[in-house]
């Protein structure tokens, strides 16, 4: 009886289980294997055809200009991470401590508004802003300085990265920072803890968790994005994105660009598991 | 003893329109324990914070050691505070979390250590020395909290409602332990808390608060039989009240007529005058009861409600012909001798001395 009530019960979960599980098959796990697969695939005169040949993965991964771009790519989603975790830590630590209960939930509206338009409508703005005569050298003329190239240029890279993450990282920031218990802040303050040391002593131990978090979503964004490095960036120096493209152009070279594609997927899946085993990690010594 | 190691002048503390705290004028003596009790909202936490430089105060100046602290930063203040959430630091270690303050102070490492365990040791907790603090239980974790202010070895301990996480069978043994530790460190103890037990079993003198101001202060037993107003006398409970009219007065005894009777009260210093009205209470165990009209000036018939048993001490809840009701506390066996069931009527009388009137207001 109780068996039979058992199985019954696992029909009806699994029935509600099954739209998620198919979704994954069909638009992850599936496109996955067949990018795996693919990968070994050989293209003769531009044409893909089936085979099982590691002659993609060793031509790519003994190229220097492979290993150019995917270094390059670590460097300036690294590079993305710091600046978006570092420009985002003093508005999200105002709005966790200062701001009132209203303003946090008002601040955290207005963060999500730049997601209702689109990312690359938001990149084009800043051609407006940062060209050579747009409006950050125009105001800059007037004090004498100036122009300054920020188009096609690390810095252009950057500011692309930023309109991407910097919503999301100041958003994930404050929610951390805004369940910290006060009490342990005015605690670490009552025996003797310095205003600003509180943030070292106290906050960051406390909201470690969600900082590590929103730093990998960050490098996520920034490592796999096309859009920033090819309109900002000028492309001059191709991250791996944008070697897709170019692998996939130049003589439909799908099965080597797979070999690129797996490689990104690779390193994130190391990134991401390393910062959530170091997010979620017991102290040594505790038992 | 009496040297007073605080002094808060005429202090108000206010949050927008809200008052936390109407005018504060009292002194903290150099090592007593003191327990600041209150319903909540009455600023006793308020009170305490500005103490610690949590709060500063709108109004007044609070002075520690003849200095005026108003402008000293908490980080500043040597005045570390046991909370009511105990607030341990999860990401450290007990030993860490005791260590903490010292670390603040610039304390060497050696040093720190070497402190820390001994307080451990002295709590009866040095075995957990490494342990997380989620892994503690409330007991152990109450101790930590403990150690990790008074290894700071303050002049002043500050305790917010520290035990109200506790077990009951814990609460009476961290008591034991509170007073002993402060009788023999000799430092001051200002303990916050809404329980007239933990207030009453460990304090030299007790502040009642009431709406952001003091009601009385006076030592347990001064509040206990002689409460200074009505919110003090209904606060501390197992008080018979009574309220009516001044119908005589002579030189040291007054006789009161209200609705349950017309009773003889000593007027001691309190100012009455003949027509007006005056409160008195009675506590209830100095009420004695009888099943024939007793002789004397004060006594009421009354109609036995319920019983409430803590240990062999029992509670009798009574209700007179006007449904006034009263309170009397008496020993279970002496108790027995009356073989009482809910709805007999027997007589309360009580000596006049036991009576005490209340300044109105």
């Amino acid at each position: 009886m109780s068996s039979k009530s058992g199985r019954s019960i696992n029909i009806y979960a699994l029935t509600w289980r099954l739209p998620i599980i198919f979704w994954q098959f069909i638009f992850f796990v599936g496109p996955v294997l067949f990018m795996v697969a693919m990968s070994f695939f050989l293209v003769k005169n531009y044409r893909m055809t089936e085979a099982f040949e590691f002659v993609n993965w060793s031509k790519m991964l003994s190229r220097g200009y492979f290993w150019d771009s995917y270094w390059y790519t670590v460097f300036i989603a690294s590079v993305s991470t710091t600046c978006a975790m570092c420009l985002a830590f003093p508005a999200a630590f105002a709005l966790a401590f200062r701001a009132s209960e209203s303003t946090r939930r008002w601040a955290i509206f207005l963060l999500i508004i730049p997601f209702f338009t689109s990312y690359l409508v938001r990149t084009f703005s800043w051609f407006v802003i940062l060209s050579e005569s747009g409006v950050v050298n125009a105001i800059l003329g007037y004090i004498g300085l100036g122009p300054y190239t920020m188009l096609n240029t690390n810095f252009g890279t950057l500011v692309g990265y930023m309109t991407l993450t910097l919503p999301l990282v100041v958003i994930l920031q404050t929610v951390t920072m805004a369940n910290i218990d006060k009490t342990l802040v005015e605690a670490a303050r009552n025996l003797g803890c310095r205003p600003l040391a509180t943030i070292w002593q106290v906050i960051l131990p406390l909201s470690k968790t969600g900082l590590i978090i929103a730093a990998i979503f960050c490098f996520i964004l920034s490592f796999g994005d096309f859009v920033a490095p090819f309109y900002l960036g000028g492309s001059q120096e191709p991250t791996l994105p944008i070697l897709i493209l170019d692998t996939t152009k130049s003589g439909q070279q799908w099965p080597r660009a797979a070999v690129v594609a797996i490689m990104m997927m690779l390193t994130l899946f190391a990134i991401a598991f390393t910062g959530i085993a170091l997010a979620y990690r017991k102290r040594k010594g505790a038992k | 003893m009496s040297a007073p190691l605080v002094i808060f002048d005429k202090v108000q503390k206010t949050f927008g329109d809200f008052v936390a705290v109407k005018e504060l004028d009292f002194e903290i003596r150099e090592g007593e324990f003191l327990a600041i009790m209150g319903p909540s909202g009455c600023g006793k936490t308020t009170t305490l914070r500005m103490l610690a430089g949590l709060e500063a105060p709108s109004v007044g100046e609070i002075r520690l050691n003849g200095e005026i602290m108003n402008d000293v930063a908490p980080h500043e203040r040597d005045t570390p505070l046991v909370w009511q959430s105990l607030a341990l630091f999860p990401f450290l270690t007990a030993r860490e979390n005791v260590e903490f303050g010292l670390k603040m102070r610039g304390v060497d490492k050696a040093e720190r250590k070497e402190r820390a365990l001994k307080w451990l040791g002295k709590m009866g907790i040095l075995e957990f020395a490494d342990r997380d603090i989620s892994t503690l239980s409330g007991g152990q974790k109450q101790r930590v909290a403990l150690a990790r202010s008074l290894v700071m070895e303050p002049q002043i301990l500050l305790l917010d409602e520290p035990l109200s996480a506790l077990d009951a069978h814990l609460v009476i043994r961290m008591q034991a332990v509170l007073t002993d530790l402060q009788r023999e460190l000799g430092i001051t103890f200002v303990y916050v808390t809404h329980s007239q037990s933990e207030a009453f079993a460990m304090a030299d003198r007790v502040v009642i608060m009431g709406n952001g101001e003091i009601a009385q202060i006076g030592s347990p037993k001064d509040i206990y039989r002689a409460p200074a107003n009505q919110f003090v006398a209904e606060f501390v409970g197992r008080n018979n009240i009574l309220s009516g009219t001044v119908t005589k007065l002579t030189d040291d005894t007054a006789r009161i007529t209200t609705p349950s009777g017309e009773f003889t009260v000593p007027t001691n210093d309190v100012l009455l005058i003949e027509g007006h009205t005056a409160s008195f209470v009675i506590s209830a165990d100095l009420v004695h009861i009888s099943i024939d009209k007793p002789v004397g000036d004060n006594a009421a018939k009354c109609k036995l409600i319920s019983e409430e048993f803590v240990g062999s001490m029992v509670t009798l809840f009574l209700e007179d012909a006007q449904g006034h009701e009263f309170k009397v506390q008496m020993q279970e066996r002496e108790l027995s001798k009356f073989d009482l069931n809910s709805g007999d009527e027997i007589w309360l009388s009580w000596d006049t001395s036991s009576a005490h009137v209340l300044n109105e207001g």
